[in-house]
C-alpha cells in the first residue's frame, strides 16, 4: 500500500535489511554506564540513477539521500571512512561537532578517514563538501548519555520529559535547494527512505522526534498547528531558522497534541521556497473513526524512480543542477551521459507523467528563479492569463493555487537562492528559464508511454499569454532550434573554423500536432537548413576612434573557474589588444561596462555574481573588486557628476555609488515599499543626470526614478493587456525627450515620452506568421522585416537611428529623428549571429557612428554603419565590417585562454564615451580624436 | 449554500474539544450569504468555556486592496465576551493588519472576509501560528488539508470563512498570522496579508530587561507595544498603548517613541524571503526563554522574537543584512523624558 515498501523490497535483499536492521538496533542501544563507544561508519558516495550522489553503508545497500543516520551517544568516538565512487572529488565535514576539514577524496575510488568525538549533544549533518548539494548528506544524532531526548509541549502546555525508547518515529529531514529530503526511522531502528517532500505519517498523540537540517542557503522550517521547544530554553516555537551553509535543529512534539488529526502541512516560509514548491504533509490520523488510519508515510519522487532510461512504478526525479556555466545553465546531473543522446545539449529532460523535476542552484554565485517559459496547454490553469496589472504590482499572472494538478505556470516573485521541485503531469514539452537569466534555458518532456514518439504535446502555452501555439508551428519549433543552439556549444558560430556551421539536434521521433510523429533533427534541418557557410570576419574599411570593449562572457580562461573575459579590440586596426579575465577574483560572467569622465576606469558588472569590478583602462589591471547586490547587470554614470547606479537584476534596486569612492551609499529602491520586486536590467541615465530610467523585467514596467530624491516619477507597463513583456534594455534620446524599452519577450519595442506617458508600440513581428514563418510585408510599411527576443536597443548619439539587437539573429534600424515621416518605425533589417545581444554607439573616425553589435552564440563583432552617407536617411544602413574576438599572437592577456574563445559577447563599451551628455566631459586627449560635430552631437539641434 | 445552524460552534467551547470534525461542523465554518441575527449569533458564542476568567472573542476582518496595490486586513468587528472594543483598531486596512491581543485560555471565532475586487477571484484565509485549531480552521487550500478550501471568495456573494481558535495554555507568545490562499499554493503573505496575534501568558507577567539585569514585568505595566514585521524591503509598524489599548499603524520604517523609564515590549516577527540579523543598538536584551542577554537577533520568515525592555535612551533599530540595510530598513527608538 504504501510507496515505501515498493520502493524498498526490490533493492534490498533480506540479508542486507537485516544487517541494517541489526546495525541500527545496535546504535539505539543504550551503552553501559560511563563508558564511550567507538563507532565505525563506512560510507561509500556513489552515483544515483538520475545523476545525483548519494551515500551508502556498505556496498550491497541502496544509497540514500538523506545519507544513512547515525545515533550515537554523548561522548562516544566517531571513525567515518568514505570510498568516493562518484566522477567528482569530494570531502567530509561534521560541521558543529568538528573543526576538521577531510583532504578531499578523488573520484572514481578516493578514500578518506575521519574521526571526531561526538562532544554536544543534537543532530549534526554530515556532508561530502563540494557535493552536497547533490545528495552527499546525512545527519549524525548525538543523544544524551541518559537516555533523555528534547521535551515536548503537550496539549495543556505542559512541558513533557521523554526517552528515546518512548518515541514512536523520528524524521530526518534535509532542507537542501527548496526540496526535503526525508528518512523515517521506526521505533525498531528500521530507516526508510522517503525521499522528496514525502507526506510523513503517524497515529495521534504518537511521540515524534524530528531532525530538521540544513545545507546550502538557509530555509526556515514551520509545522502547521504544533509547537515545540526551542532547544536550550523553554521558548515555544513554530518556525525555526537554519542559517546558510550548514544548520540543524531537533525537537519532539505529539503528533496533533491540542490540535487533532488532519494533514498538517510542513514547509519553509521563505515565500520564493514556497513559490518553489517547498512543502509537505505531515499527516496525523485518528486513532479511531472515519479519519482512522496506521500513520504510514508515503514516499515521495525519488532518483530510482521513473525517468527515461530508469522504469520503475514510483514516481521518478530529474535533477537539473543551476550553473554559472555557459550553455550549461540548466545541467541535468546526469547530462554527462545522456548528451550523446540528446544532440549535444546537457539540459534536455525526459520523465513520464507523474514524475517530478528538481532544480538545485549548486553552480552558480547569485539568485535565479526557476520559471516556466513554455508548457503543453493542458498543464496550465485555464483561468490564468489576466492582465497583469503593470507597474502596480497587483497580479502576479498565477491562478494556479487551487488546481490540483496544474502545475504551470510555475514562477517565483523574488529571485532568490535555493532550487524549486515540481510534478509534471501532463504530456508535452516543458521549457524552464531564469528570469534574471532569459537565456537559461532547461526542457523537460514529459512522455506518455503509451503513444509513438516523445510527446511534444498537441499545443503549447507560453508566459507571455500565447495560448494554444501548435507544436507544429515555426514559432514553436524556432524557439526549440533557439533552445538546442543555446545550451549546447557545439552547436554555436566559430568564425575561425573553415568547416560550415553544423547544429546538432537529438534524432528522435516526435510525436506534435494531430499526433503526427516526425524526426525532430529532420524537422529541424528541414526548416532551419544546416552546414552553413560562414564568411571569415572583413573589418570595416572605415576604422573607429580608440577602442571597443566587449564583454566575451562565455570566454573561459585557465586561471579560474568562473568564464568570462573582456575583449578590448583596438579600432584603429580592429585586432584584439587584449583580453582581461581577472583570475585573481574569478570574474563571473562580466556583462556590462561603463567608463569614468576620464575614461581611465572602466566599472564591469558580473551578472551571475553580486559584485562590481574597477579596472585601470590603460593597463586593464584590477583596482577594486567591490560587492553591489544580487546580479549586478548594468553600470552606469551620472553624466553632471559621475556618481555610478548599478542595477541589480536579483533585487530591487539601483546600487548608488558616489563619484570617487569604492563603496555602495544606498540601494535606491525601484518600487514603493511592499510592491513586487521590479529587478531592473538594462537601465539608462538622463543626460542632465536628474534622472534614471530602469527596465522592470519582473514586473513588466518601465520605471522613472529622480535620481537625488530617490522618488519614484513614473512606472509605465510596456506590455498593454499580455502577461511576461520582459522590458530588458532602455535606449534614450539624446536630449532625455524620448526612451525606447526592448520587451524580450513580447517582440515589441514601448517608446515613452520623457513625461512617462507611452507614446508607440512597436511590433518587430507584424510581419511574421508564426505558425508557417513566413516573413513578408504585412505591417504595409514596404520592408518585410522581424525581431525575435530584442535585446539591447540604444540610440545612436545624433539622435537618427536607433540599433536593435535581436536574439532571434537580426538587427533593426529604428528611425529616432523627431519629425520624421518614419519616426519610430522600422527601416531596415540587417543580419546577425544566433543569440544576438549587445550594441552600443562608437565614434567613426572621421565623423559619424559605428554601432557594435555582439552575439553570445558567435564569436565575431559586428560593425554597423547606421548611416554611411551621412544624409539622414537610414535606407543605407550596413554592416560596415565583422571583427574577430578571438585572441591573435600580439594580444596582451592576464589569463590562458581556455575554451569558448571569444563567445558569448554581451555588454559592449566604445572608449571615448561618445554619447550626448557624456561626451562634452571628456579629456583633451580623447576629445581631440573627435570632429566637432561628434564632441557636440545633438547640442545644435 | 444553505446556512447550516451552528451549534456545533457552541459545542466546541463547550467541550473544548478541537478534535471534532464532523461533516455538520464543517461546513458551519463556510456560510455563504446571509446575515445571522445578532442575539442568536451571541448566544450561540456565549455557552459556558469552561475557562473562569478567560474570554471570548468574537471577530470578523477583511481583506482589502490598498492605494499602493498591497493587500491588507482590516478589523471589521473585535468583541470580548460582548464588549465591542473595534474602536481600538484603525479603521482602514492596514500593514501589519489588525494586532489580535489575547490571553492564554481565550477562545476565538474569527470571520474573514474578502473585499479584493481584482479579477479572477480569489480565496483569502487566515493561517495563525501557535495557537490551537482543529484542520478545519488551518486557513488552507483543499489540496493541503484534503478537507476544503479554508477561505473567503471575494464579497459580492455574501461569502466568508469562520475559524475557531483555542488560546490553550502553553500558547503565549507573539504569533503571526497571514493569508495562506491568495493566488499562490501557500497564499500572498508577501503582499501586505500578515498581522501579529500577542497572547499574553495567563501568569500576567513576562521577561524583561532593566538594562544590564532581568526582571519579571507585569504585563499591565507594559506602557507600549511594538509589533514590527520585517518584510523584504522594510520594517512595517504597528503601535499598541498599554493604557487605551488603542492600535496605530505606523507603517514603513518608522520612528517608535517611548517615555524614558517606561517598559516597552517589540514584537519581532520575519516575513518574506531574505533573512535578518535586527539590532537594537545600545540595548541588550532577554533571548526568549532563557536567562541570557542578547544584543542581536537572526531571524528568519516567520519565526517571531518578542522582548520587553526598560526604555532609557534613544537608538536606532536596524537590519544587518548587506541588501537590505542598503534599501534603508531601519528606524529610529525615540526616547524623551521621564527617568532613565
Amino acid at each position: 500500500m504504501s510507496n515505501i515498501f515498493r520502493l524498498q523490497t526490490p533493492a534490498i535483499t533480506t540479508a542486507t535489511a537485516f544487517a541494517l536492521l541489526l546495525g541500527a538496533m545496535l546504535l539505539m542501544a543504550p551503552p553501559l554506564a560511563q563508558s564511550a563507544t567507538n563507532h565505525n561508519l563506512a560510507l561509500s558516495a556513489v552515483v544515483l540513477p538520475n545523476g545525483q550522489y548519494g551515500y551508502t553503508r556498505g556496498d550491497d545497500a541502496e544509497a540514500v539521500i538523506p545519507g544513512p543516520t547515525l545515533f550515537v551517544k554523548q561522548g562516544d568516538t566517531v571513525s567515518v571512512t568514505v570510498t568516493n565512487n562518484t566522477d567528482k572529488p569530494a570531502g567530509f565535514r561534521v560541521p558543529g561537532l568538528s573543526d576538521k576539514i577531510a583532504e578531499k577524496a578523488a573520484p572514481n575510488g578516493g578514500t578518506l578517514s575521519y574521526t571526531f568525538t561526538a562532544t554536544k549533544t543534537g543532530a549534526y549533518p554530515y556532508y561530502g563538501e563540494g557535493q552536497e548539494l547533490l545528495g552527499l548528506f546525512g545527519a549524525i544524532v548525538v543523544d544524551r548519555a541518559d537516555g533523555k531526548v528534547e521535551r515536548f509541549v503537550d496539549g495543556d502546555g505542559a512541558l513533557k520529559s521523554v526517552d528515546a525508547s518512548e518515541l514512536d518515529k523520528q524524521y530526518v529531514l534535509f532542507m537542501v535547494g527548496s526540496t526535503f529530503w526525508a528518512t523515517e526511522i521506526s521505533k525498531a531502528g528500521t530507516e526508510t527512505p522517503l525521499w522528496t517532500n514525502p507526506v510523513l505519517g503517524a497515529v495521534e498523540n504518537d511521540i515524534v522526534r524530528f531532525h530538521v537540517l540544513s545545507v546550502g542557503p538557509g530555509h526556515t522550517f514551520h509545522l502547521h498547528a504544533h509547537r515545540w521547544l526551542e532547544p536550550g530554553t523553554n521558548s515555544v516555537i513554530d518556525t525555526k531558522l537554519l542559517e546558510d551553509i550548514s544548520d540543524s535543529h531537533t525537537f519532539t512534539i505529539r503528533a496533533g497534541t491540542g490540535v487533532g488529526p488532519g494533514n498538517w502541512q510542513y514547509h519553509c516560509h521563505l515565500f520564493s521556497h514556497m513559490e518553489a514548491g517547498m512543502h509537505g504533509s505531515f499527516r496525523v490520523d485518528a486513532t479511531n473513526g472515519p479519519n482512522k488510519g496506521m500513520g504510514n508515510s508515503v514516499a515521495g519522487a525519488s532518483p530510482y524512480g521513473a525517468i527515461f532510461g530508469n522504469a520503475s512504478d514510483d514516481p521518478g526525479l530529474v535533477t537539473f543542477v543551476i550553473s554559472d556555466e555557459p550553455g550549461s545553465w540548466f545541467r541535468s546531473a546526469r547530462g554527462d551521459t545522456i548528451f550523446s543522446i540528446t544532440g549535444g545539449t546537457r539540459s534536455l529532460e525526459v520523465i513520464p507523467p507523474g514524475s517530478s523535476v528538481n532544480f538545485i542552484m549548486s553552480e552558480t554565485n547569485t539568485v535565479h528563479t526557476i520559471t516556466g517559459l513554455l508548457w503543453p496547454s493542458g498543464a496550465g490553469d485555464p483561468s490564468n492569463g489576466h492582465p497583469s496589472n503593470q507597474g502596480k504590482g497587483k497580479s502576479r499572472g498565477r491562478g494556479t493555487a487551487a488546481i490540483e494538478h496544474a502545475s504551470m505556470p510555475f514562477d517565483q516573485t523574488r529571485a532568490y537562492k535555493g532550487g524549486g521541485i515540481v510534478k509534471l503531469t501532463t504530456p508535452g514539452l516543458y521549457v524552464f528559464t531564469c528570469k534574471v537569466h532569459p537565456y537559461m534555458f532547461g526542457a523537460v518532456i514529459v512522455d506518455d508511454p503509451e503513444t509513438d514518439g516523445l510527446d511534444l504535446g498537441e499545443t503549447i502555452d507560453l508566459a507571455t499569454g500565447i495560448v494554444n501555439l501548435p507544436t507544429s508551428s515555426d514559432l514553436a519549433t524556432r524557439l526549440l532550434r533557439t533552445f538546442f543552439v543555446a545550451t549546447a556549444p557545439n552547436n554555436w558560430q566559430d568564425y575561425t573554423s573553415a568547416t560550415p556551421w553544423k547544429v546538432t539536434y537529438p534524432a528522435v521521433d516526435v510525436r506534435i500536432t494531430g499526433g503526427a510523429v516526425a524526426n525532430l533533427s529532420d524537422v529541424l534541418i528541414a526548416r532551419y537548413g544546416n552546414d552553413v557557410a560562414l564568411t571569415p570576419p572583413t573589418p570595416p574599411a572605415i576604422a573607429g576612434v580608440g577602442e571597443v570593449w566587449i564583454d566575451t562572457q562565455f570566454e573561459k580562461t585557465a586561471g579560474k573557474t568562473k568564464p568570462g573575459t573582456i575583449t578590448v579590440i583596438d579600432a584603429a586596426t580592429w585586432k584584439v589588444a587584449r583580453k582581461i579575465a581577472l583570475p585573481q577574483i574569478n570574474m563571473n560572467n562580466p556583462h556590462n561596462m561603463w567608463t569614468n569622465r576620464d575614461q581611465s576606469i572602466v566599472y564591469q558588472t558580473q551578472w551571475f555574481d553580486n559584485k562590481l569590478a574597477m579596472i585601470n583602462q590603460r593597463t586593464g589591471a584590477l583596482i577594486k573588486n567591490i560587492q553591489v547586490g544580487e546580479a549586478p547587470a548594468h553600470v552606469m554614470t551620472r553624466p553632471d557628476n559621475d556618481d555610478l547606479s548599478v542595477s541589480n537584476n536579483g533585487e530591487d534596486g539601483m546600487s548608488i555609488i558616489l563619484a570617487g569612492t569604492t563603496e555602495i551609499s544606498q540601494m535606491m529602491p525601484t518600487q514603493q515599499r511592499g510592491q513586487l520586486s521590479t529587478n531592473p536590467h538594462g537601465h539608462w541615465v538622463s543626460t542632465d543626470g536628474s534622472k534614471i530610467i530602469t527596465p522592470n523585467i519582473f514586473t513588466n514596467d518601465v520605471g522613472f526614478y529622480d535620481t537625488d530624491s530617490g522618488a519614484i516619477l513614473e512606472r509605465v507597463p510596456t506590455g498593454g493587456s499580455a502577461p511576461g513583456a520582459h522590458p530588458i534594455a532602455i535606449g534614450m534620446m539624446p536630449d532625455s525627450s524620448k526612451f525606447y524599452a526592448a520587451n524580450l519577450l513580447h517582440h515589441t519595442v514601448s517608446v515613452i515620452n520623457k513625461d512617462g506617458t507611452l507614446k508607440k508600440t512597436i511590433n518587430l513581428i507584424a510581419d511574421y506568421n508564426p505558425i508557417d514563418g513566413t516573413i513578408v510585408d504585412r505591417d504595409g510599411d514596404g520592408q518585410a522585416t522581424v525581431g525575435i527576443l530584442p535585446i539591447q536597443i540604444p540610440v545612436s548619439p545624433d539622435g537618427k537611428a536607433v540599433v536593435l539587437a535581436n536574439t532571434g539573429g537580426s538587427i533593426l534600424i529604428i528611425d529616432a529623428a523627431k519629425g520624421s515621416i518614419t519616426e519610430d518605425t522600422v527601416v531596415k533589417m540587417l543580419p546577425c549571429d544566433p543569440g544576438c545581444h549587445g550594441a552600443n554607439f562608437g565614434a567613426k573616425k572621421g565623423g559619424g557612428y559605428y554601432a557594435y553589435v555582439t552575439s553570445k552564440f558567435s564569436n565575431e563583432l559586428i560593425v554597423v554603419d547606421v548611416d554611411p552617407n551621412n544624409d539622414g536617411n537610414l535606407s543605407d544602413a550596413m554592416v560596415a565590417g565583422r571583427v574577430s574576438l578571438v585572441s591573435n599572437g600580439n594580444t596582451q592577456t592576464d589569463d590562458v585562454v581556455s575554451g569558448l574563445a571569444g563567445y558569448g559577447g554581451q555588454g559592449i563599451l566604445a572608449i571615448p564615451n561618445i554619447y550626448n551628455g557624456w561626451v562634452q566631459n571628456l579629456p583633451d586627449e580623447w576629445k581631440t580624436q573627435l570632429t566637432t560635430k561628434q564632441q557636440n552631437p545633438y547640442a545644435l539641434h | 449554500m444553505k446556512y447550516q445552524h451552528t451549534h456545533a460552534v457552541g459545542e466546541f467551547f463547550a467541550s473544548g474539544d478541537l478534535q471534532t470534525s464532523s461533516t455538520a461542523d464543517r461546513f458551519s465554518r463556510f456560510w455563504i450569504g446571509l446575515t445571522i441575527p445578532s442575539t442568536l449569533f451571541l448566544a450561540m458564542f456565549f455557552l459556558p468555556s469552561g475557562h473562569g476568567v478567560a474570554a471570548n472573542h468574537r471577530i470578523e476582518m477583511t481583506a482589502e486592496e490598498t492605494e499602493a496595490g498591497l493587500l491588507a486586513y482590516r478589523m471589521i468587528e473585535h468583541q470580548v465576551d460582548g464588549v465591542n472594543i473595534t474602536s481600538r483598531y484603525s479603521t482602514q486596512a492596514t500593514i501589519p493588519g489588525p494586532t489580535i491581543i489575547l490571553t492564554e485560555g481565550d477562545k476565538v471565532r474569527l470571520t474573514i472576509r474578502n473585499g479584493i475586487t481584482m479579477s479572477p477571484d480569489q480565496q483569502v484565509s487566515v493561517h495563525v501560528h501557535g495557537i490551537h485549531y482543529n484542520i478545519l480552521s488551518d486557513g488552507s487550500l483543499k489540496i493541503i488539508n484534503k478537507i476544503e478550501d479554508e477561505g473567503a471568495y471575494p464579497d459580492h456573494g455574501g461569502r466568508f470563512y469562520t475559524y475557531l481558535w483555542d488560546v490553550a495554555p502553553g500558547t503565549a507568545g507573539s504569533w503571526p498570522y497571514h493569508d495562506h490562499n491568495f493566488e499562490t499554493h501557500n497564499g500572498s503573505e508577501d503582499r501586505g496579508l500578515f498581522g501579529a496575534v500577542i497572547v499574553n501568558p495567563a501568569s500576567g507577567a513576562v521577561t524583561g530587561s532593566n538594562g544590564s539585569s532581568i526582571a519579571s514585568v507585569p504585563v499591565n505595566s507594559i506602557k507600549k507595544d511594538y509589533v514590527l514585521y520585517l518584510a523584504d524591503d522594510a520594517f512595517w509598524g504597528m503601535e499598541i498603548d498599554g493604557a487605551s489599548k488603542q492600535q496605530t499603524p505606523l507603517g514603513a520604517n518608522p520612528a517608535l517613541t517611548a517615555n524614558g523609564g517606561d517598559n516597552v515590549r517589540f514584537h519581532l516577527i520575519a516575513m518574506g524571503t531574505y533573512l535578518n540579523r535586527f539590532q537594537l543598538e545600545g540595548y541588550q536584551w532577554v533571548d526568549p526563554g532563557t536567562k541570557q542577554m542578547i544584543i542581536a537577533k537572526d531571524i528568519g520568515p516567520l519565526e517571531n522574537h518578542a522582548f520587553t525592555i526598560k526604555a532609557l535612551a534613544s537608538t536606532n533599530y536596524m537590519t544587518a543584512n548587506f541588501s537590505r540595510k542598503l534599501m534603508g530598513m531601519r528606524g529610529s527608538f525615540n526616547v524623551t523624558g521621564g527617568a532613565p
